[in-house]
């Protein structure tokens, strides 16, 4: 793609462009702010427990409960697998957060989390069909934090962590992954990581350019990031061309920080190891120079990437910024400096990169194969057919992701992780990847007819703050 | 600035016998490595800092690391290896080891070798390089008389302990402290 918009030197106009489009993106947030508080002082909760039995009388739950129940518990007590079958456990996930660092807000407790933990939840099983427990905890150490995941695991098919502050957060992950017998996920890393993984991809499709090949300057090395940067050297990135930028600037093997990092950051450390600042050494602005994509999943902060940054890079660039709820740089600004494709974390721009693309179908895969683990490898089959959606469904530089309103790419990458997962041989219920992908799409299609089924009734009730039934949710 | 023994020391010091994997050249530092030397020592103090708040570097670090190293070099009782990186790094000092023979009044065997500072920049670490140091180290140590090896780390440098370990050292003595 050709760089747009104008290569002009009046600063000072652009200068005031670029304020007013801030201007309206804050408002548009703040009006959103106010309106969901409004709503959840109205609702009081965004997901309930809802019966998945008839119950006819109080007769049945004879069958439900006791007496009948306990052949049930007997029959499991005997194998303690048939938990997955015989109850909710083998659709049922926990979102477990110390909220240590909830969204751009940092680290706001266990229970301040809670409402975002709901929301998540709402997600799962309107996306996935997944059933999920909003969980926040009150640790006070990582070892508490894993030791409370593994007591809680036996009534749970899989684990999800959520807004865990970096570096805990990969320790935790990789010691439940190494304890529990169930799949977890960190959201954050993975679920973020492979949405950026599937947009990456068709963007440098369109834009011509080879993994392996290319110059990739990631900006941020937080949970999201660092999990980015481990998938694009599997993906066959040469580590001597990605270089990771943080508040201290190039992330090289040298650098002077680099000992407290192989110290208290492991996981970064092996990155500046691995990769030795892309080469390079300095900051943003030396990382850029002739860069072909440009990464950002930073601490939000205004200004961070400015246009100079982008006109610096190579012709045509990547330009993800991610950071929450304000991009490190407006799309408008970096297409006027000659980013030729713009991805956000925003929904109100074209090329969401949004975990909810990703992590519903990932857990519906994972509990359809009953997998034991989620490898990498399974991250980058999701993220390959989620990116193999939107390229089939017309590839434009505004269009590299699908959106939210397409769900059928849903169930086949539900299906894409299932299979990968039994090709891997850590399925313990194997199926061909059509039946997968007819498993997932019947359970995906219930929760969104269960929403309009009680919408419809009157049980759900409807938005106090809305005239027109004709209007869009969200 | 060599010592009396540095020629045969020199000698023995020949990375391509028993080299690593990663080509790393040991000789006795001189005095001109100075300027190379400093900042690695600073950096493995200001790695120490991150175990205790009783090691915070001393903003004149930098002076004393120049003055302890210039001493060293010409100490017959010290030892001081600089370790030359190979490739784009040949001629670059890319680690430090400096140890010392000290008595032991009271104990048998009489003299130990301690090893005060051994700093390596992270890209030659692993692979086998931090072994080889020893090795050569304790070489060097043994010709000066010591007959015990020892090392001084935070003891709450876990990746330290594991190396030592692993190399066949136990705890012996320990240092405890407290601010007064």
């Amino acid at each position: 793609m050709p760089p747009s918009g104008p290569e002009t030197g009046r600063r000072s106009r652009k200068r005031a462009s670029e304020e007013a489009i801030e201007r309206t993106a804050a408002e548009r947030t703040d009006a959103l702010g106010a309106r969901a508080l409004r709503l959840a002082e109205y609702y009081h909760g965004k997901i309930e427990t809802v019966p998945r039995v008839p119950v006819r009388s109080l007769a049945d739950f004879s069958l439900w409960y006791t007496p009948g129940i306990a052949e049930v518990s007997r029959a499991i007590a005997s194998d303690p697998d048939r938990s997955f079958d015989l109850t909710g456990r083998g659709n049922t996930i926990a979102i477990v957060t110390d909220g240590s660092r909830v969204l751009g807000l940092g680290n706001i407790g266990p229970r301040a989390a809670l409402p975002v933990m709901e929301g998540k939840a709402l997600l799962f099983k309107y996306l996935g069909g997944v059933d999920a427990i909003p969980l926040p905890i009150s640790v006070e150490s990582d070892a508490a934090f894993i030791e409370t995941v593994e007591r809680i695991a036996p009534a749970f098919g899989g684990i999800n962590l959520e807004d865990i502050a970096s570096p805990k957060c990969f320790r935790i992950l990789e010691e439940l992954q190494k304890r529990l017998p169930i799949p977890v996920w960190h959201d954050d890393q993975l679920g973020t990581a492979a949405a950026t993984i599937a947009g990456f991809l068709n963007a440098i499709e369109l834009t011509g350019r080879d993994v392996r090949s290319m110059r990739t300057v990631l900006l941020g090395a937080g949970a999201a990031n660092i999990a980015t940067a481990r998938l694009l050297l599997a993906l066959g990135h040469d580590p001597h061309r990605l270089t990771l930028v943080d508040h201290k600037g190039i992330l090289d093997a040298e650098r002077r920080d680099v000992d407290e990092l192989m110290v208290r950051n492991r996981w970064k450390y092996r990155l500046a190891l691995q990769t030795d600042g892309g080469d390079r050494r300095g900051g943003l602005v030396e990382a850029v120079e002739g860069a072909d994509a440009l990464l950002a999943a930073s601490t939000p902060a205004p200004d961070t990437v400015r246009p100079e940054h982008i006109r610096a890079m190579a012709s045509g660039p990547i330009i993800f910024a991610l950071a929450n709820p304000d991009p490190e740089i407006w799309p408008d600004i970096a297409k006027a400096a000659g980013a030729a494709v713009v991805a956000t974390g925003r929904s109100d721009f074209p090329n969401q990169v949004n975990n909810s693309l990703i992590f519903p179908a990932v857990f519906r895969g994972i509990l359809d194969a009953r997998a034991r683990s989620i490898p990498d490898e399974v991250v980058l089959a999701a993220a390959k057919e989620l990116a193999r959606h939107a390229n089939d469904a017309g590839l434009t530089v505004d269009h590299i992701l699908p959106t939210m309103e397409e769900t059928e790419f849903s169930p086949h990458v539900a299906a894409a992780v299932a299979e990968e997962a039994v090709r891997l041989g850590i399925a313990g219920r194997p199926r061909t990847r059509a039946e997968f992908y007819r498993i997932a799409q019947e359970v995906m299609r219930r929760p969104p007819k269960l929403a309009r089924e009680l919408a419809r009734s009157g049980v759900t009730r409807p938005m106090p703050d809305e005239k027109s039934p004709r209007r869009r949710k969200r | 600035m060599t010592t009396p023994k540095g020629k045969t020391e020199a000698e023995r010091l020949n990375p391509t016998a028993t080299g690593p994997s990663v080509p790393i050249h040991l000789r006795p530092a001189r005095t001109s490595d100075i300027a190379q030397l400093v900042p690695l020592i600073l950096r493995l103090k200001r790695l120490n800092e991150e175990f205790d708040p009783l090691l915070k570097v001393r903003p004149d670090a930098e002076e004393r690391a120049t003055e302890i190293l210039r001493h060293d070099i010409s100490d017959p009782e010290a030892l001081v290896l600089a370790a030359e990186g190979a490739g784009t790094d040949k001629d670059k000092v890319v680690g430090v080891v400096r140890a010392r023979v000290r008595e032991r009044p009271f104990y048998s065997p009489e003299k130990e070798g301690v090893i005060l500072d051994i700093y390596l920049l992270p890209l030659y670490r692993r692979r086998g390089v931090g072994e080889y140091l020893l090795q050569e180290l304790s070489a060097s140590l043994k010709a000066k008389g010591a007959g015990v090896l020892t090392a001084e780390f935070p003891v709450q440098n876990e990746i330290a302990i594991r190396f030592y370990t692993k190399q066949g050292f136990r705890p012996i003595t320990t240092l405890h402290g407290r601010t007064m």
